[in-house]
């Protein structure tokens, strides 16, 4: 049962994760996932210091604002200063991520936070820290839930404003110009990668949470022409690899967050060789049979 | 040499445009009449595409306005459309024809409206308006550049506006694209539609506009092409480089203008 708790959870969470990661890569702001995954530790631990407990509402809409503090810090950089945009997203990361770790040190006797579970998350706890309701009932995993309204949060977000962002992420000028507000969904999708990002932290921490937001969506885009397959191939893999992964760190008894993003990396090296439409070896193969059609053409013509 | 329109669609009023605090459009003030086919001709750097950009609010305003149908854009967005140059966006995104065709239709659909059937016949209609019917589930990375361009022609058709603006439609397309944008083009404007284009080549431009607006950074001309397209008006806009258009050095050679470099 332990086994089914952990890898529901992280599929939950890498299937929200690679949706909104399919949004990041074709607006080639795969980085901002990034940034903004550092970026709200402050606001986690604010959050924490002031209720207490690591997975309230408040904290993750505490994380969320500073997640989108971040984007506008970004674009501001980039736009105001004229700053390059990945010179912008570098300067702001950091420096909030280092004044989360900062704040983290300092605080260490009343924080339940460690550098170690910031970076890494460990999501093996799952099973352990349980929902128990006033009366003593026993709901299941808590992290179980937080996942699963994740889920629903980012389904409902992108199901309710598709087109707008299909729009914005595809041609923005058009957008703006039949009066769709870009900044607004731009903020809207960075909102909703900071919620997640938040939420999917205690399991899987900082750095690996990125490669749920780009992994999966990077292996669909090798694998198809169309948006919408491309999402559903995302939660394909955001489902294979959660449950590979589980079972490789048991195999080897080692970390289970890190385990799945391996899967991912083997699986996106797998693609990258392999993919029918953009495959290296695939291409090649086309290449040599188009050589040998002209070899054999040629003396007809 | 200003003409105004006897029906203007569009009235830009001392506009002043800058980047970065540097004025690209200077003091433009002009109107722009209803049913024509109008091109924007200046040199490299002149504010053309600056110009419609921000007649559709794309760029701030460092002063002045612009009316269109003589309101607010925002009052009549709905019958505006804007043709982004072809190069402005990734066409190697996972989507096919037809869906960028239906962006056309979004502006008219709700926030949570899915396109629906009629859309879509409507979406196809505009394609085999531009001969492009057999390529509808295609992924808009396989198209050639005369390809890409019809298919935002499609999609600005599918918006059923009453204005078009379009940045650099001619730009890198074939022959045969070129003369179907043109046809369809004359008969938007014969429908009372006004097509207003950002262009860069002047040998084509004789053909195919019947209003000529000439920019460079600030207002050369603007009025009826007979008017507006004499070899006086173009020296004034192309300035002193000569070198730059080959028509313009044939006019001044037949004319026996010495030309300033043996001078």
């Amino acid at each position: 049962m332990d086994a089914f708790y952990i890898i529901l959870t992280a599929t939950l969470f890498a299937i929200s994760c690679g949706l909104l990661g399919c949004f990041l890569i074709l607006r080639k702001m795969a980085m901002v996932g990034d940034a903004i995954s550092h970026a709200v530790l402050p606001g986690i631990v604010i959050a924490f210091l002031l209720t207490g407990t690591r997975d309230s509402f408040e904290m993750i809409l505490g994380a969320a604002l500073i997640g989108i503090f971040s984007t506008f810090l970004i674009e501001f950089f980039h736009h105001k200063a004229r700053l390059q945009t990945d010179a912008a997203i570098g300067v702001t990361f950091t420096w909030l991520f280092a004044l989360g770790v900062i704040l983290i040190s300092v605080f260490a006797g009343q924080v339940d936070l460690d550098q170690e579970c910031v970076l890494y998350g460990e999501i093996a706890y799952v099973p352990i820290d349980l929902w128990i309701g006033d009366n003593g009932t026993i709901f299941g995993p808590r992290a179980l839930y937080v996942a699963a309204m994740t889920l629903i949060v980012n389904v409902a977000f992108i199901r309710i404003g598709f087109k707008q962002l299909h729009l914005t992420t595809f041609d923005p000028a058009f957008a703006a110009t039949i009066g769709v507000s870009v900044s607004l969904w731009n903020y809207l999708l960075m909102g909703a990668v900071s919620m997640t990002t938040v939420a999917a932290f205690d399991s899987v921490g900082a750095i690996l949470v990125v490669a749920l937001l780009v992994g999966p969506a990077a292996i669909a885009y090798l694998l198809t022409d169309r948006f919408q397959t491309m999402m559903i191939i995302t939660v394909f893999v955001a489902i294979v690899s959660s449950a590979l992964g589980y079972y490789l760190a048991v195999w080897v008894d080692g970390s289970i967050a890190g385990a799945i993003v391996t899967i991912i990396g083997i699986l996106f090296g797998i693609t990258f060789l392999f993919s029918p439409g953009h495959g290296v070896l695939m291409k090649k193969r086309l290449q040599r049979k188009e050589a040998q059609r002209l070899k054999t053409e040629a003396p007809l013509s | 040499m200003k003409v105004e329109a006897q029906e203007p669609v569009v009235e830009f009023h001392d506009l002043t445009v800058s980047y970065h605090k540097k004025p690209v459009l200077w003091n433009i003030d002009m109107t722009l009449p209803k049913g024509a086919l109008i091109g924007i001709i200046g040199p490299n750097g002149a504010g053309k595409s600056t110009l419609i950009k921000s007649a559709m609010g794309l760029l701030p305003l460092a002063s002045g306005y612009v009316r269109i149908f003589d309101e607010a854009l925002d009052d009549v967005r709905h019958r505006v459309s804007y043709v982004p140059q072809r190069e402005s966006v990734d066409w190697d995104f996972p989507t096919s024809v037809l869906d960028v065709v239906l962006m056309g239709r979004y502006a008219k659909l709700g926030l949570l409206t899915r396109p629906r059937k009629a859309d879509k016949e409507m979406a196809l209609n505009c394609l085999r308006k531009v001969g492009m019917e057999a390529y509808v589930d295609r992924q808009i990375s396989q198209l050639s550049g005369g390809q890409q361009q019809r298919v935002f022609l499609a999609r600005a058709l599918a918006q059923e506006a009453d204005l078009y603006f379009m940045d650099e439609p001619f730009a890198g397309v074939d022959a045969a694209t070129e003369a179907a944008i043109l046809s369809i083009m004359q008969e938007m404007t014969a429908q009372g539609k006004t097509v207003i284009v950002v262009h860069h080549d002047l040998q084509s431009a004789a053909e195919f506009f019947d209003w000529i607006v000439l920019l460079n950074m600030r207002l050369v001309a603007s009025g009826p092409i007979d008017k507006v397209f004499t070899n006086e008006m173009l020296q004034e806009t192309y300035g002193g480089k000569l070198t730059v258009l080959a028509e313009v050095g044939e006019l001044v050679r037949k004319r026996q203008i010495p030309s300033r470099e043996k001078y």
